[in-house]
């Protein structure tokens, strides 16, 4: 079934609008060709259009008295199949073939419907004046004067309305003052950005990933110790104990590779990834942004080291490439420095897991086989893992790999590739 | 310091009887022209006396010959004279045109500013004096039509000594319109000595925030009244204003009253197409289309000949017919 739109087209003399002054047809009426199907008026004549095809009435889309411009449809015909020899005749009608070559004008209205005319309230002059003194768009009023006019009342009452609600937000009631005096808001900082990718994020990952974080503890004082040393006699060969955090995990990682891992749901696979590659979540002006230290089974601590500082500042100074942000297999969050001493974080989707490093301080610690008392420096790490992917002996044991390293800096020595 | 003007009460009539007796003493060039004005003191008193007081040179009989009596004036204000002219009615000034249009107003232009013709032409006009065809007519609009005439219409005594001096001093042609239904209308007090009325500023009679008035001529007392109405039954206050000049029009005192009104309605006797009230609305437009409120509304005689007397209360606006439209703008 083919539908055809009969168009108002150039009757004569460069007529750009006619008026309908009625229709011949109504919707679902069986037209014959060349049947006419609506008078219209122009400035100078009056026609009857016929019928281009023969069909039946499907819509009529204008009204007796409207003005209809050249190129707009007036109604549409559905037709019977096996029309082909009307063709020809069809064209003629619809007005692209017996319109001049580029007529760009008449061809832009092709089938544009009733072009909507800007819509006029009716307000006086100092009315207006008013709305716009005011900045109120008078179009958007619903007038309540004679014959729908917009008033002066309209503008103002509009204008005390806005107030109302604006003056909501800033000063609130006096019954709301105390509760305002907690929650009030003192700023409206756009939800949009950075912010919001991060959200999106975030909600993916706590909403799709079942989340368990082990917390545990780990004695660092040894790896200091390594670093002081480092620091004294070789302190351009000193690392940040992240980096040496870093080898450390992916030595843990190599023994369980369920935790570098990503899960495809869709395909009922769990990925396990061939390289490691170190997600580092770090804080910047903006939020937070993930640069990824790639290849890190191949690198050595200080490579790690020096990789992970760039990384780091061209985070805070957003120079990151979009593939320095992408890739990721296993994300550490570093939050130590700044304080922390336990932490439940959300896994940086579609990982299977997630480790946080906390404040290193310094503990009574009941150590040796005397049950001897001594001042340790312990920090503590939070293990969040997907638990669709991975059970909890399986997060201890890694943990437990992984402390396991970060304890006895020599195990980390005897592991070098 | 107080100075003590000596006035006296006089009716308008007596007022521009007055003004032309002042300027006469004071101007030797200054000479009355028109149809029985001399010896018999002219058909409304206007000239009384005058023909005893400065002789036969100075106020000057003429022939029924409107198109001479300007005629002459001109050629007098051209040759050093200041001649003021009458028409017995303002519905006799046709004969005239002519002499008006092709050559009063045009003389300055003409000679490119070397002649000038420092003439008035005064002349009763309008209805409402049971006056037979012709003699009621108010066509103010034909001149202020033309360019190089000033119009003036005076309402009261004070205004029309003044303006008339203000006329006979002008160094171009002023029509000066008196309205003979207010002629012997009340008195009031007018100052002795030669003063002027500014010609071009209109005035203010009271002042009000709801709605501004207008009007000229004898249909001033009709709008107070009209306006006073309207503030006691409807609590409507109105700055009411009194035209006085047609043309030039005070734009400024037009335009500040509007705009602090918002709304108007403008009253003349003359027929409403083609009326003054339409410069007046279109001055408004002008100068203060975005204060408006409601419509410019026009309350003003018929498009048809003013009617013979039995007609010319109906014809005439009156107050009921301003009040309504007093009423109309500001509920709109």
């Amino acid at each position: 079934m083919l539908v055809k739109e009969v168009k108002l087209h150039d009757i004569g003399e460069g007529m750009t609008e006619a008026e309908i002054l009625r229709f011949f047809v109504q919707v679902g009426d069986e037209v014959k060709v060349d049947q006419p199907l609506v008078e219209v008026q122009t400035d100078k004549m009056t026609a009857e259009l016929p019928s281009p095809a023969a069909g039946t009435v499907k819509e009529i889309l204008a009204e007796t008295g409207d003005v209809v411009e050249v190129g707009e449809t007036l109604l549409t015909l559905e037709r019977v199949g096996g029309e082909e020899a009307r063709e020809d005749k069809e064209e003629a009608f619809v007005g692209s073939a017996d319109e001049p070559a580029g007529n760009e004008r008449t061809k832009s209205k092709t089938n544009t419907m009733r072009i909507p005319r800007t819509k006029r309230v009716l307000a006086a002059p100092y009315t207006r004046k008013l709305a716009r003194d005011n900045n109120v768009d008078i179009e958007q009023l619903t007038g309540t004067g004679p014959a729908g006019r917009v008033t002066d009342e309209d503008v103002m009452s509009f204008v005390s309305k806005k107030e109302a609600s604006s003056r909501q937000v800033d000063e609130p009631a006096d019954s709301d003052r105390k509760f305002a005096a907690a929650a009030g808001v003192a700023e409206e900082i756009p939800f949009r950005g950075r912010r919001k990718a991060i959200a999106k994020k975030m909600a993916q990952s706590v909403y799709t990933i079942p989340h368990v974080t082990h917390f545990d503890e780990a004695d660092v004082t040894d790896l200091l110790a390594v670093k002081a040393s480092l620091k004294g006699s070789k302190p351009e060969k000193n690392a940040s104990a992240a980096a040496f955090f870093i080898k450390a995990l992916q030595l843990a990682l190599a023994e369980f590779p369920i935790f570098n891992a990503k899960l495809d749901e869709e395909n009922e696979v769990i990925r396990l990834e061939k390289g490691v590659h170190i997600g580092l979540a770090t804080d910047t002006e903006e939020g937070l942004i993930v640069p990824v230290l790639r290849d890190v089974e191949r690198k050595s601590i200080l490579d790690i080291h020096h990789e992970m500082k760039e990384l780091t500042l061209k985070a805070k100074e957003n120079r990151l490439a979009a593939s320095e942000m992408t890739g990721s297999t296993f994300t550490i969050s570093n939050v130590g420095p700044l304080g922390s001493t336990g932490a439940t974080p959300i896994i940086n989707y579609p990982e299977v897991a997630l480790m946080a490093f906390h404040k290193t301080k310094k503990m009574p610690v009941v150590r040796g086989e005397n049950d001897e008392i001594a001042i340790r420096k312990m920090m503590n790490v939070s293990m969040t893992f997907d638990h669709r992917v991975a059970d909890g002996a399986k997060a201890v044991a890694f943990t437990n790999r992984f402390i396991e390293y970060v304890e006895n800096p020599n195990l980390l020595l005897v592991e070098l590739v | 310091m107080t100075t003590t003007v000596k006035t006296k009460k006089l009716s308008l009539v007596q007022a521009v009887t007055d003004g032309l007796r002042t300027m006469l003493a004071e101007h030797e060039d200054v000479v009355l022209l028109g149809q029985d004005i001399g010896k018999n003191g002219g058909v409304f008193r206007a000239t009384e006396g005058l023909f005893e007081q400065f002789g036969e040179d100075r106020v000057i009989d003429t022939p029924l010959a409107e198109s001479g009596m300007i005629g002459t004036s001109i050629g007098l204000a051209m040759n050093g004279f200041r001649p003021v002219v009458e028409m017995q009615f303002f519905g006799f000034i046709y004969p005239g045109f002519n002499q008006l249009v092709t050559h009063a107003t045009r003389i300055r232009a003409r000679t490119l500013g070397r002649y000038h013709v420092p003439m008035v032409i005064r002349a009763p006009y309008g209805a409402g004096v049971r006056a037979p065809e012709i003699h009621s007519d108010s066509m103010e609009a034909l001149f202020t039509h033309v360019p190089g005439l000033k119009v003036v219409v005076p309402s009261n005594p004070y205004d029309a000594k003044g303006l008339l001096i203000a006329a006979i001093e002008d160094p171009d042609p002023v029509l000066f319109l008196e309205p003979m239904k207010v002629y012997r209308a009340g008195r009031a007090e007018v100052p002795e000595t030669k003063y002027t009325v500014e010609i071009g500023k209109a005035e203010k009679l009271s002042e009000g925030e709801d709605v501004t008035v207008l009007a000229w001529g004898a249909m001033v007392p009709t709008m107070k009244k009209a306006a006073k109405n309207a503030e006691k039954a409807l609590g409507i206050s109105c700055d009411v204003i009194d035209v006085r000049t047609l043309y030039p029009l005070d734009k400024e005192t037009i335009s500040e009253s509007v705009q602090k009104t918002g709304r108007v309605v403008i009253v003349h006797e003359a027929h409403e197409t083609g009326g003054v009230s339409g410069e007046i609305a279109s001055l408004i437009n002008d100068t203060s289309f975005l204060y408006l409120r409601s419509p410019i509304a026009r309350v003003t005689g018929f498009d048809t000949p003013v009617p013979v007397f039995s007609l010319e209360n109906d014809y005439l606006p009156n107050e009921q017919k301003i009040e309504r439209a007093i009423e109309k703008v500001v509920r709109f």
